[in-house]
């Protein structure tokens, strides 16, 4: 990974990594105050029967991203932010996933399979943390990308 | 020509030199990746996410979307409905035994073989193994699993175990039934008593998980916690006083690698059918021994002479005796049946309800994982491992009857609708 690259690469996990810890001990924090009910914040939510595992597995992501900035460009460095982002893949995936699978039954008392309108409705937010970070998480392909250029180079 | 041993060496080092090519081994990122993953500080993060994955796309996947999305509706609406109808002149003991409770308008309370024992079979437990399997496949042929036994190694040696029993540990969360023909691996015949009685008595079956989620969501966890502080409390013991070896081993642990389709089918085929052909006929002889204890009268009898053990020693009420029996023949049966006493009236509290289904859990393996016990371990073990269980579940059942005498969870269970 060039020198360039491996410096970006450190700033961008140093912040995103305090955001996902941030994250995490906001979880903490709902589950103390409010239980497994949580709470609702615009798009945001945090509830449901898992959200201390979230909150415990999006602090260890935070924790192992912001450990990994210091000489980033190193490949046991980047392990560390790759294995905190497949942390973060599977937490929101598992909430995508909850997702898929509440869309497509039709409810109790309704149609075998939902109507395209709840079918829809399913998949609009509040959404847990974890999707939101989802897609800046992302970022570590390019940077496994870059590393595999410069091994290759 | 003969040469000395300084002219073998030399000989050698000049070979060696021609040929060997000696660098700076460069980790790849996928050796980096496999060396996080089993350092106890970032490998148990790992660990942690990827079993709540496992548990998340289980619960989705088994519950939300096949056993309460369609499973439900086709069994509740339509198998139910039919089997009344086609047994609607026939005796009133072969109704009971083949579709079970005339009034009940789902498959769950029911209890007939046809109703709830098709229902359980397919409707629930089938949904929760395949799942279970999949994901167990996945991780295995990423090559995952290797790395988890390498992380619960040190642990698993405190109770005479090694990192490889974690698999049919893992394995039996799924089914008994695999899980208990896998500890062959083990090296030593202690380690597979121990890994047996400790699989079959403090891991729930996929089905018994199953009905569990869908009845006491809010307890799962802690009912958990009470089964693994178990695994390992009565694990330390038996290591102690059972004598025999627990030796080190080497395990290889391969590089991660993209699963492929084929493998994954055939184990998920190779296990599902072993459940199907296996644990499935206990799940309906269970149905049909439960149906009949109930029309010949014999469970009011075994509940009242069982009772003073069942009030006394362990805290719960008199009618939880036909739960215990009914969880000799299959545990997932017995859960249910605490849901349905409970829905048919019976008060019972919220802690009566945890400690009831920790001692189903713990108290006897399944009929089907006993008869695999007595195949896999001689009758000296067998009765070894039965009198560890009866010493066990008096005392694990009178510790919970203490703790539930402080007045924890002391409010009354309603059962989720």
């Amino acid at each position: 990974m060039s020198n360039r690259a491996a410096k970006f690469g450190s700033i961008y996990f140093g912040v995103f990594g305090a955001i996902v810890l941030l994250f995490g001990i906001a979880g903490f924090v709902v589950m103390g105050v409010y239980g497994m009910e949580g709470v609702t914040w615009g798009p945001l939510e945090m509830s449901g029967m898992f959200l201390i595992w979230e909150a415990i597995i999006l602090i260890s992501a935070g924790a192992m991203y912001l450990s990994s900035v210091s000489k980033f460009g190193e490949v046991r460095q980047l392990a560390k932010s790759v294995a905190a982002s497949i942390m973060i893949w599977i937490v929101a995936g598992m909430a995508i996933w909850a997702m898929i699978a509440g869309s497509i039954p039709g409810g109790e008392e309704g149609p075998w399979f939902n109507p395209p309108v709840d079918f829809i409705a399913t998949y609009a937010p509040p959404y847990m943390p974890a999707i939101f970070l989802l897609p800046f998480s992302l970022a570590i392909i390019y940077f496994i990308r870059s590393r595999r250029r410069s091994v290759t180079a | 020509m003969e040469l000395t041993i300084d002219q073998r060496w030399d000989l050698v080092e000049r070979i060696s030199k021609e040929t060997v090519e000696v660098g700076v081994y460069e980790p790849s990122l996928k050796d980096a990746l496999a060396d996080v993953t089993v350092r106890p500080a970032t490998g148990i993060p790992f660990a942690i996410a990827v079993i709540y994955g496992f548990w998340a796309f289980f619960c989705e996947f088994a519950g939300t979307l096949f056993t309460d999305g369609f499973f439900c509706k086709i069994f509740d609406g339509h198998w139910l409905p039919w089997l009344q109808g086609v047994f609607a002149g026939t005796p009133a003991w072969v109704f009971n035994i083949f579709v079970g409770d005339p009034l009940a308008d789902n498959c769950f309370e029911a209890f007939g073989v046809l109703s709830s024992g098709i229902f359980l079979a397919i409707g629930v437990v089938l949904p929760a193994i395949v799942a279970f399997y999949l994901i167990f496949a996945i991780l295995e042929d990423v090559g995952y699993m290797p790395r988890l036994a390498v992380l619960v190694d040190t642990l698993l040696h405190k109770i005479g175990l090694h990192g490889y029993a974690i698999v049919p540990t893992i394995l039996s969360l799924g089914c008994n039934v695999p899980g208990v023909t896998a500890v062959r691996p083990l090296e030593t015949r202690k380690q597979r008593f121990l890994a047996i009685v400790l699989l079959s008595v403090f891991v729930p079956c996929g089905a018994q998980i199953g009905i569990m989620e869908g009845m006491i969501p809010g307890l799962i966890g802690w009912v958990f916690l009470a089964l693994v502080i178990g695994y390992f409390g009565v694990g330390w013991v038996i290591n102690k006083i059972v004598p025999g070896e627990s030796p080190e081993i080497l395990m290889d642990v391969p590089p991660y690698q993209m699963p492929t389709a084929r493998n994954i089918w055939a184990k998920l085929w190779t296990r599902t059918s072993k459940f199907l052909t296996v644990a499935v006929p206990f799940v309906l002889l269970g149905c049909v021994i439960v149906a009949v204890l109930y029309i010949t009268g014999a469970m009011d009898a075994i509940a009242s002479g069982l009772s003073p053990v069942i009030t006394g020693v362990f805290g719960l009420p008199q009618d939880t005796a036909a739960a215990m029996i009914a969880g000799f023949l299959r545990k997932d049966l017995a859960v249910g049946t605490i849901g349905m006493l409970a829905a048919g009236g019976m008060t019972i509290t919220v802690f009566q309800v945890f400690t009831a289904v920790v001692l189903l859990s713990i108290y006897f393996p399944c009929l089907a994982t006993f008869a695999l016990m007595i195949k896999e371990l001689n009758w000296k073990e067998t009765l070894g491992a039965l009198a560890t269980l009866i010493v066990m579940v008096f005392v694990y059942g009178a510790i919970l009857h203490l703790i539930g005498l402080s007045g924890i969870g002391s409010s009354v269970w309603v059962p989720l609708e």
